[in-house]
């Protein structure tokens, strides 16, 4: 299993008729209704839709922040639907990169602070750490940026910091929110070109997006409308 | 997660709201003040207490007339209270191995008079050995002549005041001097001692207990002082009084026994017991301290709901966020109660100081137990906003939304 993890395919995500039903009030909403989907390793997906599509939900089903209604959802090989929370977030920690649109860096860290904060959770030796920020700093071309904090940061720079966050532990699948939403034209296309090159290194990318020009860079768009995926 | 990267996280969000912290830690820090302080003066009061008491001296033991208890009703007759003589105190002084020295103690009031001037004394009347027993000194002079109780020169030794009052720098020895129109020559002066036993041992007179008794047509005596050969037999000797005084009054304990271990516990445990009452309302403050940490934190907790998301979609625990939240609480409580404990042990240090003869000192068990509430109080309160903070939704907290 461990050998080719995800099957014979290759498969990285495999959805099988997920479904994600809300209760509000006294009506269900089916934010994810019957969706199957497989995205293969070192894949680049793109998933666009107007809101309330099921975007969110779907990413958030995919980064293992939400589990499925109903359905199977099999992660790397490994089965994720009925994992408790504690569990899901040790998934998170080991596979999962996550990127925002509002960048989500904590204010009062510094660069490398923010680099260094999941690897803080994982209990890696500070010595090891200060290695592994330094790489991954470098690695978004922010080598001389590591003692700056966000709001001394442009917002090209900021994203590129929480993408330096997001790779540090090693993760195999990137998971983007609108990651160039908050960027003008510039900033926005040279963040896609720094995720394609991490692509382009074995890394599987899925991103939620608006922008049209952003989503042609990718090799798949999915089209998502009430829950489901209307287009591929 | 390192204990040391808890603490650092924490220290960083707490000097990020300086005015804040400062604030809660100085809440908590009035607290533990204030504990420090109110304690510190009850443990005063009771060292003060005792201080009076040890010159009762140690050893001692009194005999009082009648029992001293409450059992309701009215007394049952024929349980009259018989006098204490001069014949039971010779009976203990014999009779009881454990006891050292036997007084015998009459009290009454009257006027001494000398060259016109007279002043109103109390009179006690008693042996040799009483100076012993009560531990006075003379400072001129000599004390009560050894002799049998019942005899007694007309004789007089005056208490340090009386003396100086009434014969104004004259030597007094050899004078005589008339009390309750009686006359009597003054053989000594007392040494300064003060009041013990809400005596004044400087505003008396002492003369031989027989004279004494009848000057005022007393039968019996105010009270028997005995004094134990060391502290450790005061127990025996209390037996042994008991013993024999029981057997001389057909039987009857009517009388009553007070050792100075007895009285030093009456008072030591009132005062106790106020010392625990203020440290109690003292206590009080730290609590409001404590909902201040929670107010902080809930504060925090919300303010930092998409941090929270963030740290759980980086792989955060439910137990590692709750340790982030409750580390900043204890570490607001445990810094308030350092800064607490530095500034109570300076004031108080500093007002021994100022008033010397109040035995006032920083106790290291109070400040243990105040560091402890403290510290208590700073995970109890931490709580709450801690475990709301794990148990956001990551997806929502990432929304800010909680």
């Amino acid at each position: 299993m461990n050998a080719t993890p995800g099957g014979e395919d290759g498969a990285i995500i495999r959805l099988d008729h997920v479904s994600r039903v809300y209760q509000v009030g006294e009506s269900e909403v089916r934010a994810l209704d019957d969706v199957s989907l497989t995205i293969a390793r070192g894949e680049f997906a793109a998933i666009m839709g107007p809101s309330g599509s099921g975007k969110s939900t779907m990413l958030n089903v995919l980064g293992c922040l939400d589990t499925p209604s109903s359905g199977s959802y099999v992660l790397d090989g490994e089965p994720v639907e009925k994992l408790s929370e504690d569990q899901l977030a040790e998934v998170r920690q080991r596979k999962i990169g996550f990127i925002f649109q509002s960048y989500h860096l904590v204010g009062r860290m510094t660069a490398a602070r923010n680099v260094e904060l999941p690897l803080i959770f994982a209990g890696v030796e500070p010595r090891v750490r200060r290695e592994r920020v330094r790489a991954a700093l470098e690695a978004v071309g922010l080598a001389r940026r590591t003692t700056h904090r966000p709001d001394q940061l442009s917002g090209g720079e900021r994203q590129r910091v929480a993408i330096a966050r997001a790779m540090v532990m090693e993760p195999r699948i990137l998971l983007a929110d609108e990651p160039t939403g908050n960027l003008d034209t510039k900033s926005g296309e040279e963040i896609v070109a720094l995720l394609e090159r991490l692509n382009a290194a074995g890394l599987t990318l899925v991103l939620v997006t608006h922008d049209p020009r952003v989503a042609a860079h990718s090799r798949r768009v999915l089209r998502m409308r009430d829950g489901q995926i209307v287009e591929e | 997660m390192r204990r040391r990267d808890l603490i650092a996280l924490a220290r960083e969000t707490l000097t990020l709201h300086r005015l804040r912290t400062g604030l809660t830690l100085s809440a908590i820090a009035i607290g533990v003040t204030a504990v420090l302080l109110l304690t510190a003066l009850g443990d005063a009061a009771k060292g003060y207490v005792i201080k009076e008491f040890a010159g009762v001296g140690t050893n001692l033991v009194i005999v009082v007339p009648g029992r001293v208890e409450t059992s309701g009703g009215m007394p049952a007759f024929g349980g009259s209270t018989r006098d204490l003589t001069l014949e039971d105190c010779d009976a203990v002084a014999r009779q009881s191995a454990a006891v050292r020295e036997v007084a015998p103690f009459s009290l009454g009031t009257g006027s001494i008079e000398y060259a016109e001037r007279s002043r109103d004394v109390r009179v006690i009347g008693t042996t040799t050995p009483f100076l012993e027993v009560r531990k006075l000194t003379l400072s001129a002079g000599r004390f009560l002549p050894p002799g049998d109780p019942r005899q007694g020169d007309r004789v007089v030794v005056l208490g340090q005041k009386v003396a100086r009052e009434l014969f104004q720098g004259e030597n007094p020895l050899g004078r005589l001097v008339r009390i309750a129109e009686w006359r009597f020559r003054v053989i000594g002066v007392l040494g300064p001692k003060g009041s013990s036993l809400s005596i004044d041992y400087d505003d008396l007179v002492i003369v031989p207990v027989s004279v004494g008794l009848r000057m005022f047509n007393q039968t019996g005596l105010f009270r028997i002082m005995v004094e134990a050969a060391s502290p450790e037999t005061v127990p025996v000797a209390l037996e042994q009084v008991k013993a024999v005084l029981t057997a001389r009054h057909d039987d009857e304990e009517d009388f009553t026994l007070i050792t100075q271990d007895a009285m030093l516990k009456t008072f030591g445990a009132v005062i106790d017991a106020l010392t625990a009452g203020l440290a109690g309302i003292a206590a009080i403050s730290l609590a409001v301290a404590g909902i201040g940490i929670m107010n902080v934190m809930l504060v925090s907790v919300s303010e930092r709901t998409g941090e929270v998301g963030l740290l759980k979609a980086l792989g955060a625990r439910r137990r590692q966020i709750l340790d982030v939240f409750l580390v900043e609480a204890v570490m607001l409580s445990t810094g308030g109660a350092i800064v607490g404990v530095i500034v109570g042990v300076t004031v108080i240090l500093i007002a021994a100081r100022i008033w010397p003869f109040i035995p006032l000192q920083p106790s290291p068990g109070w400040i243990a137990l105040v560091v402890t509430l403290a510290l208590a109080a700073g995970v109890s309160f931490g709580l709450m906003p801690a475990r709301r903070a794990a148990r956001l939704d990551a997806a929502d907290a990432l929304r800010g939304r909680h």
